[in-house]
């Protein structure tokens, strides 16, 4: 993402904020949409586009889970672990979708394809529906079991990857 | 007693009501005219504080006192924030507020707006609820291009707008200061307060922040009168509240009670349809992750905030998460200190090492490699980190803990001798 197109994005908000700052979280969202993670390149337009420092835009990016700093697959799953889903069967669900990506039970990770990421969340406010899972920030659904959480990531491993990454 | 779908919109209509034209079709956007052309700003705030309205946010503060604390004659321009971070474990009633009646909230934003003089609403929403955002997003369009967002709202003097602003992932930005510093481009960490948000907040300006339930609230009670709402429920929990119900109940979902009427036993044998056969309720958390639990023998607790305060926890944001005898208390509450551990922003030392801690004790004992004095070790960490920070994020982890010492102690025992093994969990009934 160039810092001509996050300007672009950030213009009609600006006048929403008595403070500028307050468009760094949006700008790196709205960078994050173009490859779904941010390089070093983009942190660097996210700054040059808000007028804040490479530096300050790292220091704000790296505290939020949702702002990714290295790369992640095509589409990111993330499974909710936290008390309601896990009453519901998410640690079984969790474990399914790692065993399946080939990556581990403790961290989760990339499948080897680079296709799909698969994390832990914590509550993602879909209890009624545990266990859970969301897709990138956009569709929560539920309730999954094991073979409806691999029937699920062989279809987004099918399907076109999305225009924008919003995560 | 019965549900009382009254003071949220789609539940009284019995659908979404996502358009404009479906809000007012269902009575909406009668309260904001009525204000604007019979009543001052301070009659308002005086209506919102006679309704008795308290926060559904988790702390129950009364709201229309809140809205008084705003200092009268700043030369600074003022704020609303409504926080929609809805982050806490158990807790899906924004949620359900947001999707399917967005404009009862941006109507109560505005109203809160006039009450205290403010230029400009923000609703903070968590990152996750990207689809909630973009419904937001639309119905802000929708109410500016039919003039009730805007400059000179009705033909008076009054101009506000509405800004959806996006965070990304992290529970700590619901404290409400966290917020703040979120919403200004900073990292979401607490601040020292005070000042409160009230005297220096947004900008350091006054702000008032109020949950997205709370501020829903606003236009019924302005319709409807706040005689009508204080006349719900008791005397000192006025009103309906929303209750979230997960877990291992047959029909989990939101349930609009009025305070004091309906007891816990109720609202989960009756309203979420109960457990599975041959199951006893073991623990209940009522609100949110963060309250102590309460045990089968708490059932008749009535649902109102003195009487869960007087049963040992608290009615917190109304995230009532049931666990039944097939469930681990032990293993329950190390899902539960995982979470605080997670969600520490690390700001302060008490709360980023001593969740930690006790993440790492409770493990052991699940593990069944816990010492004799592990459990010991766990106490003393409670002293070490309550009332040592400087937002309540840690006392959310250790409450709940020193709590379910207390309320189980065979379990405790019983896991210390042999571990804990993974219970099998509910499965999706079938619909
Ligand atoms: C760690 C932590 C997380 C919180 N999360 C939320 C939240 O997600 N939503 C919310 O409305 N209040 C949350 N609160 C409470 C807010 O700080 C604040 O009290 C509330 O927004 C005030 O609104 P109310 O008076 O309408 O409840 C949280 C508090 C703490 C300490
Ligand atoms: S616990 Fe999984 S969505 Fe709330």
């Amino acid at each position: 993402m160039t810092a001509d197109q996050i300007r672009e994005y950030l213009e009609p908000r600006r006048h929403e904020f008595a403070d500028p700052r307050s468009l760094v979280l949006p700008a790196l969202k709205f960078a994050q949409t173009g490859r779904g993670y941010l390089t070093r390149e983009d942190m660097e337009a996210v700054a040059e586009a808000t007028g804040y420092s490479a530096s300050y835009v790292e220091s704000v990016a790296t505290f939020y889970d949702r702002v990714y700093t290295e790369p992640v697959g095509t589409r990111v799953v993330s499974v909710c672990v936290s008390m309601s889903c896990q009453l519901r069967g998410a640690d079984q669900v969790w474990e399914a979708l790692c065993d399946k990506e080939g990556v581990d039970h403790h961290h989760g990770g990339t499948s080897a394809d680079g296709r799909i990421t698969v994390q832990e969340a914590q509550c993602l406010g879909y209890c009624d529906r545990a266990a859970c899972i969301q897709v990138d920030a956009e569709e929560t659904q539920g309730p999954h079991t094991p073979d409806s959480a691999r029937a699920l990531v062989d279809e987004l491993r099918a399907a076109p990857d999305p225009d924008e990454y919003w995560r | 007693m019965p549900l009382l779908n009254s003071v949220y919109r789609q539940r009284e209509a019995g659908k979404p009501l996502v358009t404009l034209d479906d809000y007012r079709a269902a009575g909406g956007y009668q309260a904001l005219p009525k204000v604007l052309a019979e009543m001052d700003p301070d009659d308002l705030q005086y209506e919102f504080m006679r309704s008795g309205l308290r926060g559904r946010g988790g702390a129950g503060f009364p709201m229309g006192k809140k809205a008084s604390f705003l200092p009268k004659d700043s030369q600074r321009p003022k704020y609303v924030v409504c926080n929609a971070d809805e982050s806490e474990p158990g807790t899906f009633k924004d949620r359900e507020i947001m999707e399917f009646n967005p404009f009862q909230l941006l109507e109560g934003i505005t109203l809160a707006g006039y009450a205290i003089g403010a230029v400009r609403g923000y609703i903070y929403i968590r990152g996750e609820y990207e689809h909630q955002a973009r419904v937001l997003d639309r119905a802000v369009a929708e109410a500016r291009a039919a003039g009730l967002l805007g400059t000179g709202l009705f033909k008076s003097t009054f101009d506000f707008d509405i800004t959806v602003y996006r965070g990304a992932g992290a529970y700590i930005c619901g404290e409400e200061t966290a917020l703040l510093e979120s919403l200004e481009g900073k990292r979401g960490q607490p601040r020292l307060k005070p000042p409160f948000p009230a005297v220096a907040g947004l900008y350091h300006s006054p702000t008032l922040i109020n949950n997205v339930e709370t501020l829903a609230a606003l236009p019924p009670i302005v319709e409807k009168g706040a005689d009508w709402y204080a006349g719900l429920g008791t005397e000192k929990s006025p009103g309906t509240k929303i209750f979230c119900v997960s877990g291992h109940v047959m029909r989990p979902g939101n349930y609009e009670i009025v305070l004091g009427e309906t007891t816990l036993r109720e609202l989960i044998f009756v309203h979420a349809g109960g457990l599975r056969p041959g199951r006893r309720v073991k623990a209940v958390w009522v609100g949110g992750s963060s309250v102590p639990p309460l045990g089968e023998q708490h059932l008749d607790t009535p649902l109102d905030y003195e009487a869960l305060a007087a049963a040992g926890t608290m009615l917190g944001s109304g995230g009532c998460i049931v666990m039944d005898d097939s469930g681990s208390v032990v293993r329950t509450t190390l899902r539960l200190v995982t979470f605080y551990r997670h969600e520490s922003c690390g700001k302060c030392s008490p709360c980023r090492e001593g969740t930690s801690w006790m993440e790492k004790l409770l493990q052991r004992i699940v593990d069944g490699q816990a010492g004799p004095d592990d459990l010991e070790m766990l106490k003393a960490l409670f002293g070490r980190i309550s009332g040592r920070t400087l937002c309540p994020l840690a006392e959310g982890a250790v409450g709940p803990v020193r709590t379910a010492l207390e309320l189980f102690p065979d379990d405790w025992a019983d896991a210390l001798e042999n571990g804990v093994p993974v219970p099998e969990p509910m499965l999706p009934v079938s619909s």
